[in-house]
């Protein structure tokens, strides 16, 4: 495909009283991993399913361009979608499925299951190809799900929520198929939560929080926001150290990330000095260095929004 | 022409999903195996029904046939008679009661009892005539029903009323099995798709019209050859009956555009009902909770109003009910036969019952495209009229 826009122009959805997406405007470009991020009920799932078709805006627009001819949204036989709520046939054998889902996006019967048969082989499932879906493990079922989303190698693949559920194996192992697809050159939107992960292939982000935009920009903009005081993170033996670690005069904030203590120094803190003191002071399993990371960038702006939303108006 | 495509393969899949040639030929195996075991069981009680003895105090022995009871008198002695039933010489004592009734002396139930009063009632009759003094002859005529003689000015209708009759009960017959059968299928596999979250894949790919219409082709398409499979499972019987007891089929006609519009009702109320059904399990999100199941039960209301029909073709309210869609599907098959409506009627009738399908189906597309996404709770019925009424983009 030569050309391919995607833009939405103030898109506004409520359901009932409440405002699921807030005048959303925003561009994907042909090629680009673009994220959609945000804490539960931020309004992603709403906008992928408006981008989708499925529902329709109530404000605003969604501009499609492709092959020289304009859309509302994004047309099926261009779009993979593999939505949050996922779901195929349990009783039908999984190839005929695969068939049947590669036919309405356009294949004919004998393309759809010679594709089916390729990736099926890909994930390793070609042996299981005749039972029916609900014979596989909750893991291959997902394999299957994202099989029938990119069976007709869609110009578009919208992702909702793809780690969802799934063991780090097979995350990482859908993290290098999205990889492969955006060689291959396909556009791909992608809603998630899971910042980690999203940061390893996205190339754009847009965070929404309460239906808003509250962040957007490329994932090196990104880096460049993140703070880039010292950090180190540190794994005390006793509990009852945390309260000596967090009266030194060089932490400035202190957050407890599992067994982990992550400690952010003030500016201008000397690492090896405040290292060298805290390991006399406090007993420590483990010390080291922490690098900044996109997830903090995130949770900061989703919180700072909340608490802005929750100041009394003066 | 994409949405033709998307309909074409969806009423491909609907169809495959249920149809299982392993099903259809093992409920045929069933049919046939009852319909045998049935009229087996028939045949050998019919054998081994056991003789009955009865002793007979003071009662002639009713007229022949006596089938399989046997008559005897009874010995005068009481005594004597308790013995014979405790040893089981007879099964009953028949005695005369004091109001000119039967006293039945028995051991245990009778379950003989309906043949034996069919058989005294003979009695009684023969005696009463005689009190009046009418031989039997007699009364025969006297009961006997005026003659009527029906002559047709069209020698050739006279031969096709009966068989059309009878393609026209079966059309109904057929039109509600089919009904019911793609019923459970559209409500089961409908709610099925909600519940298993298959939904948005499909949704996002194909038109929710086009996936409504798929699936009511599809489903009707699977009810119609399932009920044809049972069809042709009673026609076997019907030739192994006729060859069996040597019944040969009257000679029959069928007018050729009577059968048409005969079969064209049935397939026209097949997708109108199911249409409706369709969109009814897109507002439901489990059958076995929802008050709305017993919608199901609405088809049956237009079969039991047009008995009307039956008692007067070509009355006010027999036209009425053919031309509505709700009631046409069985009421103009039945005045199609039974009476003579003309062309104009007919044709009205089609295409008011084609429009309401029609209307049907876009209703349903539109109750379809919002329901089928709404999970927990369900629509009320205002929602589901404005949904039905307002136009969406897709």
């Amino acid at each position: 495909m030569d050309d391919l826009v995607l833009r939405t122009v103030g898109i506004t959805k409520r359901f009932g009283g409440r405002l699921a997406t807030d005048s959303l405007t925003f561009h994907i470009q042909r090629g680009e991993v673009f994220a959609l991020l945000g804490p539960n009920g931020a309004g992603k799932t709403t906008t992928v399913r408006m981008l989708v078709g499925i529902i329709d805006p109530d404000e605003g627009r969604i501009e499609v361009r492709a092959d020289g001819a304009r859309f509302s949204s994004l047309p099926p036989p261009l779009t993979g979608y593999l939505p949050e709520d996922r779901g195929l046939y349990q009783e039908i054998p999984v190839v005929r499925s695969l068939t049947y889902f590669g036919r309405l996006r356009g294949l004919d019967a004998r393309e759809a299951g010679r594709r089916a048969a390729a990736w099926l082989e890909r994930m390793g499932l070609l042996d299981r190809q005749t039972e029916r879906l609900d014979r596989l493990s909750k893991g291959n079922q997902q394999r299957v799900q994202f099989i029938a989303a990119v069976l007709h190698r869609p110009a578009v693949a919208v992702l909702d929520e793809p780690f969802s559920g799934l063991d780090p194996v097979s995350q990482e192992f859908f993290i290098d198929l999205m990889a492969e697809m955006k060689r291959e050159g396909t556009t791909i939107l992608l809603s998630a939560h899971q910042m980690d992960l999203v940061e390893r292939v996205a190339d754009r982000v847009l965070l929404l929080n309460r239906g808003r935009e509250i962040l957007s920009g490329s994932v090196a903009e990104l880096h460049r926001r993140l703070d880039r005081r010292p950090r180190l993170r540190l794994t005390l033996e006793r509990a009852e150290d945390m309260a000596v670690v967090r009266a030194d005069a060089d932490v400035a904030e202190a957050a407890v990330d599992g067994p982990d203590l992550c400690l952010v120094l003030r500016d201008g803190a000397q690492v090896p000095a405040v290292v060298a003191r805290l390991v006399t002071t406090v007993q420590t399993r483990a010390i080291g260095a922490d690098a900044p990371r996109l997830h903090d960038v995130f949770v900061r702006a989703v919180r700072d929004d909340d608490n802005k939303l929750a100041e009394p108006s003066s | 022409m994409t949405n033709v495509r998307h309909v074409w393969i969806v009423t491909q899949w609907e169809f495959h999903r249920f149809f299982k040639w392993k099903d259809q030929l093992l409920s045929l195996a069933l049919f046939l195996l009852v319909s045998v075991v049935w009229m087996g069981a028939g045949f050998v009680a019919g054998l081994s029904s056991s003789a009955v003895t009865i002793a007979l105090a003071g009662v002639e022995a009713p007229p022949e046939p006596h089938g399989r009871f046997r008559f005897m008198p009874a010995p005068p002695d009481p005594a004597a008679r308790t013995r014979a039933l405790q040893d089981r010489t007879v099964q009953a004592v028949l005695s005369r009661g004091t109001d000119g009734g039967f006293v039945l002396l028995v051991t245990k139930e009778p379950t003989y009892r309906a043949e034996l009063s069919g058989m005294l009632d003979a009695v009684v009759r023969r005696e009463r005539l005689e009190v009046a003094g009418v031989t039997a002859a007699a009364l025969q005529r006297i009961l006997e029903p005026a003659a009527l003689d029906v002559r047709f000015e069209n020698p050739a209708r006279a031969r096709v009323g009966r068989a059309e009759k009878l393609v026209a009960a079966g059309c109904v017959g057929v039109m509600l099995i089919a009904i019911f059968t793609s019923l459970s299928y559209l409500l089961i596999g409908i709610t099925g798709e909600k519940q298993l979250r298959v939904t948005e894949s499909v949704i996002s790919a194909v038109s929710p019209q086009a996936w409504i219409d798929g699936k009511v082709l599809g489903i009707s398409a699977y009810a119609l050859v399932s009920v044809v499979n049972m069809i042709v499972g009673l026609g076997l019987i019907g030739v192994a009956a006729q060859v069996a007891s040597g019944f040969a089929w009257p000679a029959a006609a069928l007018r050729p555009s009577v059968v048409t519009v005969l079969l064209l009702y049935t397939v026209l109320g097949l997708l109108f009902w199911n249409a409706f059904f369709a969109a009814v399990a897109a507002t439901v999100n489990d059958m076995y909770t929802s008050s709305r199941s017993s919608l199901m039960f609405l088809p049956v209301l237009p079969v039991v109003l047009s008995v009307v029909v039956i008692k007067d073709p070509d009355g006010l309210v027999a036209r009425l009910l053919a031309l509505l869609p709700i009631t046409s599907a069985p009421a103009l098959p039945m005045r199609l036969v039974l009476s003579d409506p003309g062309l104009v009627e007919v044709s009205a009738s089609v295409a008011v019952l084609a429009g309401a399908v029609w209307v049907m189906r876009i209703a349903a597309g539109r109750i379809f495209q919002l329901g089928i996404l709404l999970y927990g709770k369900e629509p009320t019925l205002n929602e589901i009229g404005r949904w039905a009424t307002a136009r969406h983009e897709r």
